[in-house]
Parts: C-alpha cells; sequence; structure tokens
C-alpha cells in the first residue's frame, strides 16, 4: 500500500511540531523518519495511524482519504516503543489479541487463530514463549512479540515507534539486521521513526531527514551521506568538524589556507554554490576520515594543528587536534597511516582535507 | 570485627551445593555485617517501637471492639436477637444495605468516569475537578447534610416545587442516597486515578490499532489493569457508605421504621437507654465493617501474592 502525506500540519499549542509536511511512501518500501527529538518524527507517525490528527493536510492511503477512518479501520500495524504488550494476557492471547476483537462475522475460528498464532511465534523465532507472561521476557524478545501482534491482523502498513530505542546496544543491532531480512521477505510498507542515523541508514530503503517540524531531505542512505542537502543533514549523520571561513573568486578559505573542494568529478553542488558566491563568508564541513595528517606542510591546502588526544582503541584511530586558530578538530585515520606518522600528544602537524563540502551563508 | 564462628554442617557432596548455598554459607562464616544488619536497631528499641504500636491498638481498637459484643450479649443471646429483629432495628439494616447497594455503583460509575478523564484526556478545568473531587473530604458531613437540606428542603423553590409534585426527598430515603452519595464519591477515584497514571495508555492504544472497540478495550484491557484498585475503591466506599452518620442524619428526620439507617438506630436507641439494644445493632454495623476489612486484607493479600510470583517466575526464568 503507497502512502501519500500532503501539507499536514500539527500544532501543540504554540509548539510546531509539523509544518507543511509532503511525503509520498511507496508500496513495499521501508522508510526511517530520522530527526533530533522534537523535530515531528513520531507526530508524523502517529498522524499516519490515526492516533493523532493533522490540523491540516491530508493522508492518504492508496489515494483514498483516511481522514473519516478511526484508528481501528485504518488497518495498520502499531509497535509502540515500549512494546505495550498486555501484561495481563499470556503472550499467545497478546497476539490472538486483534483476531479475537473481531466481529464474529470475520472472526476466524479458535483452529485457525491457533494456527495463526504459532505461525507467527515461528516467524519471531519464539515458538516457546505462547505460555509465558511477556514480564517474563527479555526487552528484545517482548519487541519480537509486539512486532508478531502488529502483524496478526494482516496491516496494511506497519509502523513502527523507535522500536529498538529501549534495547542495548547488542541486541538492537541483531533486530536491525531480523527487521531488514523480515521486510525482505514480506515487502510489506514499513516506516520507522528513530533518532539513530545509524539505524536508519542500515535498515531503510528510503531515509526522511526531519528537522522542527518539516523536512530537511528525502533519499537513499547513500544520497544522503554523500549529497546531503543541508548543513543540517550533514551533522545529522555522523561526526564533522566544522571551519569558519570564507568563499573568494570560487576557492575557500579557512585564515589564510584554501582548503581543496572535491576537486575533479564536478558533480558537486559545492562548485554552484561557490561560483556564484563573491567573497562571503562560509561555514567549511569535514568528516573526521576526510582529514590527514602531516608531519610537514603539505602543498598550500594544509594548516598546522597540534595534538590533544590519541585514542588508538578502535577500527580506526582517532586523533583529537587544536588548530592553529584554536578550534578543536577531530581525525580519524587508519592503523597503518596512524604507524607510519609515528604521532605523540602534543605534536605539531599539518591538516589538509581530503574531499569537504561548503556550505555559503546567504547574506 | 570478630564474630563466632557458627557450626557449618559438613557437606558430603560439595559439588552438588548450589550457587546460592555456597553465597550463604560464605556470608554466614565471615565478612562484613550486612548492609540490613547494619541498619537495623537495637534490640531493645525494637520491642519498645513493637509495643507501642500493639500497646495503642489494644486501647483505642481492640478494646472497644470487644466491648461492643460484650455489651451486646450482656443480657444474653435471646435479647440479642430480639434487639435486631425488632421491626424498627431490620427497617434500618434494610435502608442502611439499600443506602450502600444505590450509592456505592453510582460512585463507581462516577469515580471511573472521573478517573478516565483526569488520567486520560487534557481539557480546561482539570485541576479544578481534582480538586472538587476531594470536596467531601474536607467539608464535615453535617455541613453536607446541611446544603441538601437547604438545596432541597421545603423552604428553597426547587423543594417547592419537588412538594408540589409530592416528590419527598428530604427526610425520606432518597434524601438518605443522595447525602451518602456524596459523601462517598469520592474513594474510587481517588483509588483509581494514581493507578490508572501509573498504567499509561499505550496497551488501550495498542489496542485500538489491533481494531478493538472502545468498550472491548475498555473490558479486555483497561478493567484487567485496574481491577484491583478499582475493587479496592469500592471496599472502602462501602465501608463508608454503610457507616456514615454526620450527612445523613441531617437528612434523615429520624423516622423510626423509615428513615433511620443503622448507625442512626444505634444513636436513638442508646439515647432511649436501651444500652443492649444498641450495642446489637452496633455489633452489626461493626461486623459488616470487618467483613468488609476482611475482603480489603484478602485483595491486599492476593496483589501481594502476584507481585512475588512473577518475581519467582522471573527469577527461575533468568537461572534456566
Amino acid at each position: 500500500m503507497s502512502i501519500s502525506i500532503k501539507n499536514v500540519t500539527r500544532r501543540f499549542g504554540n509548539f510546531v511540531a509539523l509544518d507543511n509536511v509532503s511525503l509520498e511512501i511507496q508500496t513495499g518500501e521501508l522508510v526511517a523518519l530520522l530527526g533530533p527529538s522534537g523535530s515531528g518524527k513520531t507526530t508524523l507517525l502517529r498522524i499516519i495511524a490515526g492516533l493523532d490528527a493533522p490540523d491540516s493536510g491530508s493522508v492518504h492511503f492508496d489515494h483514498e482519504e483516511t481522514s473519516n477512518l478511526s484508528v481501528r479501520e485504518r488497518n495498520v500495524g502499531f509497535v509502540f516503543q515500549h512494546y505495550a504488550l498486555f501484561r495481563h494476557m499470556t503472550v499467545f492471547e497478546n497476539i490472538a489479541f486483534g483476531l479475537r476483537v473481531r466481529p464474529r462475522r470475520s472472526r476466524p475460528s479458535e483452529k485457525e487463530i491457533r494456527k495463526r498464532v504459532e505461525d507467527l511465534l515461528k516467524l519471531v523465532q519464539l515458538e516457546w514463549a505462547g505460555g509465558r507472561f511477556p514480564s517474563q521476557l527479555s526487552g528484545g524478545q517482548r519487541q519480537r512479540i509486539a512486532l508478531a501482534r502488529a502483524l496478526a491482523v494482516e496491516p496494511r502498513v506497519l509502523l513502527l515507534d523507535e522500536p529498538f530505542g529501549a534495547l542495548d546496544a547488542h541486541v538492537r543491532e541483531e533486530l536491525r539486521r531480523w527487521l531488514r531480512r523480515l521486510h525482505d521477505e514480506m515487502h510489506i510498507t514499513g516506516v520507522f521513526v528513530t533518532h539513530d542515523q545509524e539505524e536508519a541508514l542500515e535498515v531503510a530503503n528510503r531515509v526522511v531527514v526531519l528537522n522542527g517540524g518539516h523536512i530537511e531531505q528525502v533519499g537513499t542512505p547513500e544520497e544522503l551521506y554523500h549529497h546531503p542537502a543541508s548543513p543540517f543533514v550533514y551533522n545529522f549523520l555522523g561526526n564533522v568538524n566544522l571551519f569558519h571561513g570564507r568563499v573568494r573568486n570560487g576557492k575557500v578559505y579557512v585564515r589564510e589556507t584554501q582548503i581543496a573542494v572535491d576537486g575533479n568529478d564536478g558533480n558537486d553542488s559545492n562548485h554552484n554554490e561557490l561560483n556564484g558566491s563573491q567573497d562571503q563568508p562560509a561555514m567549511v564541513y569535514v568528516r573526521p576520515h576526510l582529514l590527514d595528517i602531516h608531519t610537514k606542510p603539505h602543498g598550500r591546502n594544509s594548516f598546522p594543528a597540534v595534538v590533544t588526544h590519541i585514542n588508538a582503541a578502535g577500527p580506526k584511530v582517532k586523533v583529537e587536534l587544536t588548530s592553529g586558530w584554536g578550534d578543536p578538530v577531530q581525525v580519524e585515520l587508519d592503523h597503518e597511516r596512524f604507524r607510519e606518522l609515528g604521532i605523540e600528544r602534543d605534536a605539531h602537524v599539518f591538516l589538509s582535507a581530503r574531499e569537504n563540502r561548503v556550505f555559503v551563508y546567504n547574506i | 570485627m570478630e564474630t563466632p564462628k557458627p557450626e557449618i554442617p559438613k557437606v558430603t557432596l560439595p559439588q552438588m551445593e548450589t550457587l546460592t548455598e555456597t553465597s550463604a554459607r560464605i556470608a554466614s562464616r565471615s565478612g562484613p555485617p550486612s548492609p540490613a544488619s547494619a541498619t537495623v536497631e537495637p534490640r531493645w528499641a525494637r520491642w519498645a517501637l513493637i509495643g507501642t504500636a500493639v500497646a495503642f491498638l489494644s486501647l483505642f481498637l481492640l478494646l472497644p471492639l470487644v466491648a461492643v459484643f460484650t455489651e451486646a450479649f450482656r443480657l444474653g443471646v435471646g435479647l440479642y436477637v430480639a434487639a435486631i429483629t425488632d421491626p424498627d432495628a431490620l427497617s434500618a439494616i434494610r435502608l442502611t444495605l439499600l443506602t450502600a447497594a444505590i450509592a456505592v455503583p453510582l460512585n463507581t460509575i462516577f469515580g471511573l468516569a472521573a478517573a478516565w478523564s483526569i488520567t486520560r484526556f487534557e481539557f480546561p478545568g482539570k485541576n479544578l475537578l481534582g480538586t472538587l473531587i476531594d470536596l467531601p473530604f474536607a467539608v464535615s458531613p453535617v455541613i453536607a447534610g446541611l446544603i441538601f437540606v437547604l438545596l432541597l428542603g421545603a423552604r428553597s423553590h426547587l423543594g417547592g416545587w419537588l412538594n408540589a409534585h409530592d416528590i419527598n426527598i428530604i427526610f425520606a430515603a432518597p434524601g438518605i442516597i443522595i447525602a451518602t452519595a456524596f459523601v462517598t464519591f469520592p474513594f474510587v477515584a481517588r483509588e483509581l486515578i494514581p493507578v490508572m497514571d501509573a498504567a499509561g495508555i499505550d496497551e488501550e492504544l495498542a489496542a485500538l490499532t489491533l481494531g478493538a472497540s472502545g468498550w472491548q478495550m475498555f473490558i479486555r484491557v483497561t478493567l484487567p489493569k485496574i481491577k484491583w484498585g478499582l475493587l479496592y475503591g469500592i471496599v472502602i466506599c462501602n465501608a463508608r457508605a454503610m457507616g456514615e452518620f454526620g450527612a445523613v442524619s441531617v437528612v434523615s428526620g429520624h423516622i423510626r421504621g423509615l428513615t433511620n439507617t443503622m448507625p442512626l438506630a444505634v444513636e436513638i436507641l442508646y439515647n432511649d437507654y436501651q444500652f443492649s439494644a444498641a450495642f446489637a445493632v452496633a455489633s452489626l454495623l461493626t461486623l459488616l465493617a470487618l467483613i468488609t476489612l476482611g475482603a480489603k486484607a484478602i485483595l491486599d493479600r492476593r496483589e501481594e501474592l502476584k507481585i512475588r510470583r512473577s518475581l519467582i517466575v522471573d527469577r527461575t526464568n533468568l537461572a534456566a
């Protein structure tokens, strides 16, 4: 089922949670709504589910207007952050709930219900848990039961509100991969809310980045990562160093150092932004792994810095430095390159950017 | 710190020893005192505290309780039975039970509605409603009774209209029921509000997304969650409804055999120097209170058992 959201606005008192948001979700997609808290992502999910109503705008399921449909008529599967399992019912009865509350005409027989629940328990790999109560299961197990319960009613769309938010890192990673596989097998349209960029990039087909009630960017994980549309998106999708510089004659300078701008492929919006701008202040964003450290000045494009901290525990060596003009800088290096350099704390070094992304202030 | 080593029974099969046994043995053998024992008061302080509590309870609760029953039976079982089967006494018992039977369900419905709206909705005047629910706690029952006399009595406009239509409320059973309902209305709501606040709303929302109707959601999800809180509220509400004196006394008019409830009957008999009869009716009222308290204790115990059982299950689950 496809979902289209048209000009949705939602206010809570003076706070604008969603500001004229429009979005198309295709059948079978798994879309992540990504943003910091207060960005409106959960409100948007609840409006799709019918748990909240927009002040203006509309939501369409397969071109059908939904504003007259109540939650129970929308046939959505909703998975809550804190599971919301019925604590006085066994796991079996939790999953069977959606089938048992149907009107007698459409209610499956007891035998069919049993079969259905057992199939779902197998799907979430908890066949043994049918007779247990939710309080007897771990967080990850509870979330899988919540998912099975939502799937039992054969929903047209699966909506997940921070599904892994309350779980520890290890279980979260496992469940992420599992959800990805489950979606690949079932091809159900899915929307999930997360504030974890890694989760969004890893699980979703398409990511919607929200900020302050409006959409910053919509795209595949690759598009978002390599071509972020705004400083906010760039900032939100991973660590970043920020330099304040100026643009002169289409070139970017931080103090007197010219920072290389992803030179030759020419596909970047960078060039367009730079060409049109004459001597303006600019913000220069560089990811830590795109900076390199040298022991000697490296052409005109390097600037001096002092090493303040080294953390070599991890897949990459994280080096913290202070630039010649006093700003903190983070660099990530391969272990091999780090050994080659042989640097220590308080070493005077030179930094150069391999690639970066520049945003020009409009003054 | 040196502690005398207790005798440790010889373990014949050390490899069969469970982990808890081992740790218990280690704990009992040596090492610093456990945190629990470090905070425990000396023995004399413990006994002094327990003694004070028990003496106080005996003096102010147990002694009067015993007195009620001994006084009631002082002139023999025959007179006791005669006292409580007296037509006036029977009428008082009937009216008390009728009052409770109407006031308690009414306040159960009101309590559910009030607790639901206060914990589930945002609306202007929500805080005011929360405060108003407590009003009967704050107002003296006598004043509550007086309010209804002024509002519905013969001298008010409303009372005049009711009189003209031959409807008797004040100095009749309806007035007693209204006054009792007023005095007892906070009990169910006050029990439910914290329970429903703590339970949250996610389960209800989940039920709706799964296709449940509002009624199905209430019966299958909300009610099981709050049932102990609800029953507890009903029990307390019932105890007060049967025992209410002040408000009822003002609106009743004390017409023997017609508008006397049990507490009023006790007072009238006592004032007539019929002490044994007064204590006989009082003993019945006390018995009703004891039954109510017993029901409450059973509910408490069930809740506690449920919690303990789920803990035990959790522990075995972890061990597995």
